[in-house]
């Protein structure tokens, strides 16, 4: 508990370090770009110039595994085989088309990016532990391909005429240094662009979904895109690695596609911190400089690395990186500077106004306009799922209006999650309809449903660790859910969230939390952050699933009181074993037992009807 | 030991027999969960043959209180379970001397069947799967809830929220405790399970093992206590009316 | 009809041993959420560690075997009580995929590393311990080194389900693996079971390795390759059912064997990994590919 505080606090000093008054993403760019422009003019032509160029190009690789891997916990082992796609495909249009290296280069990342996205439509249709399944065959089946086909040299590997610098009657000193500094040029592009991507308000949609996939979907993120244009990135930037690697080594040995291959990039990007970027250009450095130090340990390198990571790991999680975060932490704590609240540059407005204007939904959906004369918000039509021959919900319909408080119960088992599901999204039922303002959605997905204005809580605490409150809570008011990745590169809507999502805050009475990283909160304020994320959008229609498990009688009341203000602008529907709590707010009550709805009324008839009392009270 | 199980705590205090040992003693006792402090300072004694019921508000440390004097969790303070010292954090120290906890939430093993969840109970005592089969404790443990019969090679996991609880009872009796100490046992139940489960907890209280019980609506566990501890904000003490 | 024969032979020989070491990694992740990526590492440390102590020392074949499962314990049990604990039970209580899956990964590579300071790079083989021509019955041929494979799961196999079915122990140790609050209420003490799962799991992969290295021949790095299809058997049985991994670890042994045999030699492998990528792509639920892992 101690070391989860302690970490988070780290990442949200760490973040506020980067997301200070400097310009978003220039502090690890320039720190890059000024180190390896001086190592590369001051010893490009010694060996250790060599290494750090070497080096260089495998951080490319590790930059975007970290935005990949370390943030979006994206786990595809698919970066050696692009870096070979990008290195063979150098060295054949040099070898065989006499391409200069630095033209081939581009002409090859555009290859990569197509096949990356091509592969990735397929793949990344898996999640978690199916997707790096799937993608760990990938190196094991390169492999096998080219060494069996002899491709490209095969086992002898691929050597290219051409190097890096485009100019070939340059001296050798001066193509050396020349096509480091191109590298170094390119690596400080790659850090720039990961950085400006993880600094952006899509950095926040990357890390819920590294959170968990349902949460992020609920609040909007089109996770299938930005799942497959992280894997795009990261095999675009290895592809870009390896061509460098061709470029500057002038060789294409066959143990850059191998399993191994891939095993030593992630070596590279743990030791040096997986959650920074500036920590997977260190890993590299480390691991490279490591192969080349001494005769000894370059044989013996497997057991200094599995050493080395075993210890580096043991000693922080976050790698290097980390320990030199928790390093710096100390020492100001040390000398007396607080840490800053990591806040960003947001502004804390004044107390909102009671009446807070409706955000207007992403998508409007263009289907039949709403009757004027039939003022419901939802409806489920004659609802049923089945699980494999269980049947979970039967014949379930019922309607809500646009405001009010309405509450769903029922035994254990009954349904109920299942229900909140259906309307959610995230399943969908084997028969019957779900209507939102008169318009079908069925079959749309959670983040359309989103975007219509459904928003909801989950049972179990989904917050972004590392992060703080207002952070947490920004994450339902972004706006770039329909743009590409490509396009934080350059501008970022986060500090509108932000406002948003303090305002948010202030109206449930939490704007003193809004600095505080959430690992360090109690879980019952973390479920009172998420709910706050789900009034954040203003949503039409509010769906809590058990909001009150846990809580104290003193919280569960203030929890009533928010519930009522809220229901006056919102339709609410929650599901909740607090029968007491459930006749104090709800103006209905739905009672569901063994998938069916049993019971759909007030609550006087709620207190006084006998099939509640047997399923629920006990007479 | 003279107390019943219907003896509210707002009539005349019951009366424990003069020569009635302590079964519990806790004394400044503290649970801290890295920096957050869950218990401050409870000090409270358990009478041989009682029903004590420890209750306050959630979130106050009812729960963690259980949990320190259990050994499930480090503590700080003093606890003696009949008279000797309890180790810190030695869970099967306090079993071992009479003391076990049915914990909140059930925590059953969900693909095991109903029969060894309640079996696994007598593994505090014994390693042998024929001793337990065939001993007393397990027996009684298994008649306690004849409506468990009917799924008891069923997988706990797939039992109802009232069963399941009833199981973890179960399995709290096999290990043939001195004291029981139950942690919320009717979270999530509808009120017909949560009657029934405080019936069987009266029997067992009958049969003369000595409960604890910790609950945040005190209505149910005071039909069944004559004591009780109040905690709130992590402190916690014997009440006035009832004490021994 | 003799070739389908023998291949099934084959391919349910390296199919068990793909299903021990599944079975491994499986009941090991119940009971201490990590997955042991080194599980053929300490098979390769078993086969080259009797093979260099009885060919190159000269030790007596028994010595050999006994001091080479003693000295994979004792190592076993070291990292256990040095690394594992801190990541596990330390202050600073890691968890997700570094804990999950990076540790052994560390360990795999350091055991790799260390084998090769040993044993050099070149191919070796513990001797057989049942010398002889392969049998025949009709037209099918049984390597006796594939026999006594067989012979091996079925005895460690057997004696881990009678375990887990019918002792007080073996049901708190399938206790510890699915509720650790639960199993130490009981007074189940979990890390000690994790520990014992933990060497014991050493254990039967240098087993394993001593009894199958005279079919194939080993390398330093040949740990790397059966711990990955230990790792796929056990997720494609879903992680935490060893019957599963069990079923997994034998047909993947028999898919591999008929398309060698079938396709290609050369490529019989390639198509393999096409085909189990392609299972997983289209049938991730049925598979039971529920995050495991997570953080």
């Amino acid at each position: 508990m101690n070391g989860l505080v302690a970490s988070s606090r780290r990442s949200a000093q760490r973040s506020a370090l980067v997301a200070s008054r400097v310009p978003r993403g220039l502090t690890p760019t320039a720190l890059v770009a000024v180190v390896g422009v001086l190592f590369v003019l001051i010893w490009g032509q010694q060996y250790t110039g060599s290494v750090f160029v070497l080096a260089a190009c495998y951080a490319i690789v590790t930059a975007g595994m970290a935005v990949q891997i370390g943030f979006s916990q994206q786990i595809a082992f698919s970066q050696s085989v692009f870096m070979g796609v990008g290195a063979y495909g150098v060295a054949m249009l040099n070898t065989h088309y006499n391409m200069p290296v630095l033209l081939a280069t581009p002409i090859v990342l555009v290859g990569s990016a197509l096949v990356a996205i091509l592969l990735g439509s397929v793949v990344t249709r898996a999640s978690g532990l199916a997707l790096a399944v799937a993608t760990l065959m990938l190196p094991l089946i390169a492999v096998g391909y080219v060494s069996g086909t002899g491709f490209l040299g095969g086992a002898v590997g691929a050597p290219l005429p051409g190097t890096l610098w485009p100019s070939s009657s340059a001296s050798t000193s001066v193509a050396l240094v020349g096509g480091g500094l191109i590298v170094i040029v390119l690596l400080a592009l790659a850090v720039f662009i990961s950085a400006r991507i993880l600094t952006s308000d899509i950095g926040l949609e990357l890390f819920v979904l590294g959170v968990d996939e349902r949460t992020a979907a609920a609040l909007g993120v089109r996770t299938p895109r930005r799942k497959l244009e992280l894997f795009v990135l990261g095999c675009v930037f290895a592809a870009l690695g390896g061509a460098l690697y061709a470029g500057t080594q002038q060789f294409v040995p066959e143990t850059l596609v191998d399993p191994t291959a891939e095993l030593a990039l992630l070596i590279m990007l743990f030791i040096g911190g997986r959650r920074s970027v500036i920590g997977a250009v260190i890993g590299a450095l480390v691991i490279q400089y490591l192969q080349g130090a001494s005769n000894w340990v370059s044989v013996n390198i497997l057991v200094v690395e599995g050493l080395l990571l075993t210890v580096v790991l043991l000693v922080d999680p976050e790698g290097l990186a980390g320990i030199v975060t928790t390093g710096v932490s100390r020492l100001r704590a040390r000398l007396g500077s607080a840490p800053s609240e990591g806040l960003g540059g947001a502004r804390l407005s004044e107390p909102s106004s009671p009446r807070r204007k409706r955000q207007t939904p992403d998508e409007v959906d263009s289907a039949e306009p709403v009757d004027l004369a039939d003022p419901a918000l939802l409806e489920i039509r004659s609802v049923f799922k089945e699980y494999g021959g269980l049947s979970v919900l039967e014949d379930v319909s019922l309607t809500l209006p646009e405001r009010g408080l309405f509450a769903l119960c029922g035994p254990n088992g009954a349904g109920k999650s299942t229900l909140l599901n259906v309307i959610g999204g995230s399943v969908p039922p084997s028969q019957g309809q779900v209507i939102l303002s008169g318009a079908d959605i069925t079959r749309r997905p959670p983040h359309e449903r989103f975007y219509q204005g459904i928003s909801r809580t989950f049972q179990s605490v989904h917050l972004i660790k590392g992060r703080t409150v207002l952070d947490n809570v920004a994450v339902a008011c972004l706006a770039s859910h329909k743009s590409s990745i490509a396009t934080r590169i350059a501008r970022s809507r986060l500090d509108d969230a932000r406002e948003q999502a303090s305002r948010a805050l202030a109206d449930l009475g939490m704007a003193h939390l809004a600095g505080r990283e959430v690992s360090s909160l109690t879980l019952e304020t973390q479920r009172m952050v998420e709910l706050a994320r789900a009034l954040a959008p203003n949503p039409r229609l509010l769906l809590l699933d058990e909001p009150a498990s846990g809580l104290s009688e003193d919280q569960r009341q203030r929890l009533a009181g928010v519930l009522a203000a809220v229901a006056t602008r919102t339709c609410v529907l929650l599901v909740e074993h607090d029968l007491a709590l459930v006749a104090q707010v709800s103006e209905r009550i739905f009672v569901l037992a063994a998938g069916r709805l049993v019971f759909d009324g007030g609550p006087e008839d709620f207190r006084s009807s006998p099939v509640v009392n047997t399923l629920l009270v006990g007479s | 030991m003279t107390a019943t199980g219907s003896t509210p705590a707002e009539s005349a205090p019951a009366e424990s027999t003069p020569k009635a040992g302590v079964a519990l003693a806790v004394r400044n006792l503290s649970v801290s969960y890295g920096n957050v402090v869950a218990v401050h300072d409870a000090t409270f004694t358990v009478a041989e043959g009682d029903a004590c019921a420890i209750i306050g508000p959630n979130g106050n440390g009812k729960s963690s209180i259980l949990m320190g004097v259990t050994g499930m969790i480090r503590r700080r303070g003093a606890v003696e379970i009949f008279g000797a010292q309890a180790r810190n954090g030695d869970v099967r120290w306090a079993a071992r001397h009479g003391l076990t906890l049915v914990p909140e939430r059930r925590q059953l093993y969900p693909d095991l069947s109903t029969a060894d969840n309640i079996l696994l109970g007598c593994y505090t005592w014994t390693r042998s799967i024929g001793k337990a089969r065939r001993s007393g404790p397990f027996a009684r443990a298994i008649e306690l809830f004849p409506e468990l019969n009917l799924h008891l090679k069923q997988l706990a996991g797939t039992l109802s929220g009232g069963q399941q609880q009833m199981v973890a009872i179960a399995r709290g009796l096999a290990a043939d405790p001195k004291i029981l100490a139950v942690d919320e046992p009717c979270l999530g139940l509808a009120e017909a399970v949560a009657k029934r489960v405080y019936a069987a907890l009266a029997k067992i209280h009958q049969q003369g093992t000595t409960l604890i019980v910790v609950e945040e609506a005190p209505r149910r566990a005071l039909t069944l206590c004559n004591r009780r501890v109040e905690v709130r904000n992590g402190v916690a003490g014997d009440s006035v009316a009832g004490a021994a | 009809m003799m070739k389908f024969g023998n291949l099934l032979i084959a391919g349910i020989t390296t199919g068990a041993i793909y299903a021990m070491f599944a079975v491994c990694v499986s009941v090991w992740y119940r009971v201490s959420n990590i997955l042991n990526l080194a599980v053929g590492d300490f098979a390769m440390v078993g086969a080259l560690g009797v093979d260099n102590l009885y060919r190159v020392k000269g030790l007596p074949l028994p010595v050999a075997i006994i001091c080479t499962l003693l000295v994979v314990a004792a190592f076993a049990y070291v990292y256990d009580q040095v690394v594992l604990r801190i990541a596990q039970d330390g202050p600073q209580r890691m968890d997700g995929i570094v804990v999950t899956f990076f540790f052994t990964f560390a360990l795999s590579f350091f055991i790799d590393g260390v084998a090769k300071m040993l044993f050099g790079t070149d191919v070796h083989a513990a001797p057989a311990l049942w010398n002889g021509a392969s049998l025949t019955l009709g037209s099918l041929h049984f390597e006796r080194a594939g026999l006594l494979v067989l012979a091996c799961a079925v005895i460690i196999g057997g004696a881990f389900w009678v375990y887990i079915r019918f002792t007080l122990g073996g049901k708190a140790l399938e206790a510890s693996g699915e509720n650790s609050v639960g199993a130490r209420i009981v007074g189940i003490d979990t890390r000690r079971y994790r520990r014992l799962i933990f060497v014991g799991t050493a254990v039967i992969a240098a087993i394993f390795g001593i009894v199958e290295s005279p079919l194939t021949g080993f390398t330093y790095l040949s740990g790397a390759t059966i711990s990955l299809t230990g790792f796929l058997a056990a997720a494609y049985g879903g992680f935490r059912k060893p019957g599963r991994a069990l079923l997994a670890g034998l047909f993947i042994g028999v898919l591999e064997a008929m398309l060698g045999g079938y396709v290609s030699a050369e490529y019989g492998d390639t198509v393999l990994y096409a085909i189990l990528a392609a299972m997983v792509l289209a049938w991730p639920r049925q598979l039971g590919f529920e995050s495991a892992v997570s953080g």
